[in-house]
């Protein structure tokens, strides 16, 4: 008797999870069709219940030390998940040596910031804006169970958590909060600019302007695209089906303040973690989606404007005339190839910026699906 | 009888590996700048400790034979795990305030019982455990102030002094590793430091950790050096490295390291 009722037990024990896998509804992408899937790492997966979670801790300022700051301190949505910052600021006011990236499309960066070539998954990323302390953004470290006991006690977390990680013991864990942060902010696609429309097949969604844009954007006089190229505007980009590692670090020549390639020794790119010359002003090519909303540009914010980040391309390198930072960046020796300046008449400049203002998408800057739920 | 109870203890000292019982035993350590002891509030005499946490691993001492035995940490699910310890000397007060209330000074772990002199340690996690997730880690390993998301691993040790708002700090790990965040492959600077202390009695003796010595090449009052993460473009990391008896450079052992010290007494 007791055997059969253990059998039966086990028996509705697993048409229990069967039908909990089999029913499931599985998370569906809300982007175009064009687009190709993000990769999603197997420990992850993605849900909808999960993403309206890390919707609801990426806007909560309870995740910070002082309670001041929330990662939407710095991924503003009005400015393509930027903060409009030359540097960005902590909850404890020390400022960071490089420049919020924007959150936009970054399910599909194969590495994540501005010079890290081991940074490939937000999960792993999401752990140094939190428990950083170098600076220090939102100073939680050592806090954990700080972390722990906000989810176990919001109304709103408290109900969640089990039910987005139902086969956990105690689901109210740091590492659940950091993967549904992660779930939601690889929903951040953009997918609805002018450019998108124009390729969709609308051809009056570019302007005349834009459209020469466009040309002067992917010609070999120019040489933008071979950095910014494919549907992401990056040469680091990945997703679900990609088939090679594509990751990409230049030295574009802002700076050469030794006249032998060095950049400000807090920003050497690349250099900072391999210790190799060449790795030297070494960044990653940032995604141009919605570039217009994102000044200032560059990764320490030293460009104020796009005509400005055109000039520096235009001449092959900028030129700092004075100053601690002086130097001719055309001449640096690790500069990329592909930086060897161009001629562009002041109409002709004009037209790119029209092309790069084609690529703002506005529903991505005031959707509800990325904004402020509380 | 006798003579079965006689054949019984042959074979426990058979087995056991002509060796006895097991030693329990403490090794302390303590801080030091210039010889005396400092902690986080500040004091007149000198600079105060703004923190001072680092791993210990390969615990191992040199029994009289020659033989460099394995001290076997007991683990006790916060500090130690059998084989590393995180020793943590800040308290959250005064120059700390970065810094968590608990500490922990001591290693706690067992020996075969012999005659010891001499102590080696690493400090450093071991490279096997050195790029999990830190989130997912057995203690100490989960504690994510020590962990350097970043570089990918954890950071082996952070030490810093402070004089009213001048001071100076340390962080050192493994550096320019390859492959990504879970799936290292290696690291070509592992700046993971040896000590050996010779003639150091485990049981008897402490460890010193002389700050005056980490610090000797820097200077502590020079505003616009205020830090060593270990990055490769960082000149400040030249002289504490080659304290700990790294060299900056190549990020292995090159030389004698005189930070820390053997200290007769408990």
């Amino acid at each position: 008797m007791i055997r059969q009722a253990l059998v039966l037990g086990v028996v509705l024990l697993i048409v229990g999870f069967a039908g909990f896998w089999l029913f499931e509804r599985p998370f569906e992408w809300a982007i175009d069709p064009a687009l190709p899937i993000p990769e999603v790492p197997v420990d992850n997966p993605m849900s909808d219940a999960k993403v309206e979670l890390g919707q609801l801790l990426f806007y909560d300022e309870r995740l910070s030390a002082n309670g001041t700051v929330s990662c939407a301190t710095c991924h503003i949505q009005a400015l393509a998940f930027t903060d409009g910052k030359a540097r960005s600021i902590g909850a404890t006011g020390q400022v960071h040596p490089r420049s919020a990236m924007s959150l936009v499309n970054v399910a599909y960066a194969s590495r994540l910031t501005w010079a890290n070539k081991l940074l490939d998954k937000l999960e792993d990323q999401a752990l140094t804006p939190l428990f950083g302390d170098n600076p220090i953004e939102m100073g939680m470290a050592g806090r954990e169970p700080a972390i722990a006991e906000l989810l176990r006690s919001d109304d709103r977390y408290k109900i969640l958590l089990p039910k987005v990680f139902p086969l956990d013991r105690d689901p109210y864990s740091v590492v659940n909060a950091v993967r549904s942060i992660a779930a939601f902010t690889r929903t951040i696609v953009s997918n609805n600019s002018a450019y998108d429309r124009f390729l969709a097949g609308d051809e009056t969604a570019l302007n005349e302007d834009a459209s020469r844009g466009m040309e002067l954007f992917f010609s070999e006089r120019l040489e933008c695209f071979h950095c910014h190229g494919g549907f992401n505007f990056t040469d680091s980009t990945t997703h679900a089906n990609a088939r090679i590692d594509r990751v990409g670090f230049h030295n574009t020549g802002l700076y050469n303040i030794d006249g032998e390639g060095a950049y400000p020794a807090d920003n050497t790119g690349l250099y900072d973690m391999t210790g190799a010359r060449r790795d030297m002003g070494r960044f990653k090519a940032p995604t141009l989606r919605n570039i217009a909303v994102t000044a200032p540009y560059m990764h320490d914010g030293s460009a104020a404007t796009l005509e400005e980040v055109i000039e520096h391309y235009a001449r092959g390198g900028r030129l700092i005339a004075e100053g601690p930072y002086a130097g001719d960046g055309r001449r640096n020796p690790f500069k990329s190839e592909f930086i060897r300046g161009f001629v562009l008449s002041d109409i002709e400049r004009d037209e790119l910026i029209a092309f790069l203002n084609s690529l703002t998408d506005a529903t991505l800057l005031t959707d509800s699906r990325w904004s402020n739920p509380h | 009888m006798i003579q079965r109870l006689l054949l019984l203890c042959v074979a426990i000292w058979a087995v056991t590996g002509c060796s006895g019982p097991e030693k329990q035993l403490r090794i302390p350590f303590v801080v030091l700048f210039d010889g005396s002891e400092i902690g986080c509030v500040p004091s007149k005499a000198g600079p105060s400790l703004s923190d001072l946490r680092f791993f210990v691993s390969a615990v191992r001492a040199i029994r009289d034979d020659g033989v460099a035995v394995d001290l076997v940490l007991q683990s006790d699910e916060q500090w130690q795990q059998a084989d590393l310890a995180l020793l943590d000397f800040e308290d959250g007060t005064g120059a700390c305030d970065n810094g968590t209330p608990a500490t922990n000074t001591v290693l706690r772990g067992t020996l075969p019982a012999g005659k010891y002199h001499g102590l080696l340690f690493t400090i450093g996690v071991p490279f096997e455990f050195n790029h999990g997730d830190p989130l997912l880690a057995a203690a100490p390993l989960d504690d994510t102030a020590m962990h350097w998301h970043w570089r990918a691993g954890y950071k082996f040790m952070r030490a810093g002094v402070r004089t009213a708002d001048d001071g100076f700090w340390i962080h050192l790990g493994s550096t320019g590793c390859e492959g990504t965040v879970k799936n290292i492959t290696g690291c070509h600077f592992p700046n993971r430091a040896e000590v050996l202390l010779p003639e150091f009695v485990p049981g008897d003796d402490s460890v010193a950790v002389d700050l005056a010595a980490l610090f000797r090449g820097t200077d502590l009052l020079d505003t616009r050096a205020t830090d060593c993460s270990s990055g490769r473009a960082e000149r400040s990391c030249e002289a504490p490295f080659r304290a700990l008896g790294l060299d900056f450079a190549t990020g292995s052992v090159s030389n004698n390291q005189n930070v820390f010290l053997r200290r007769t007494g408990q």
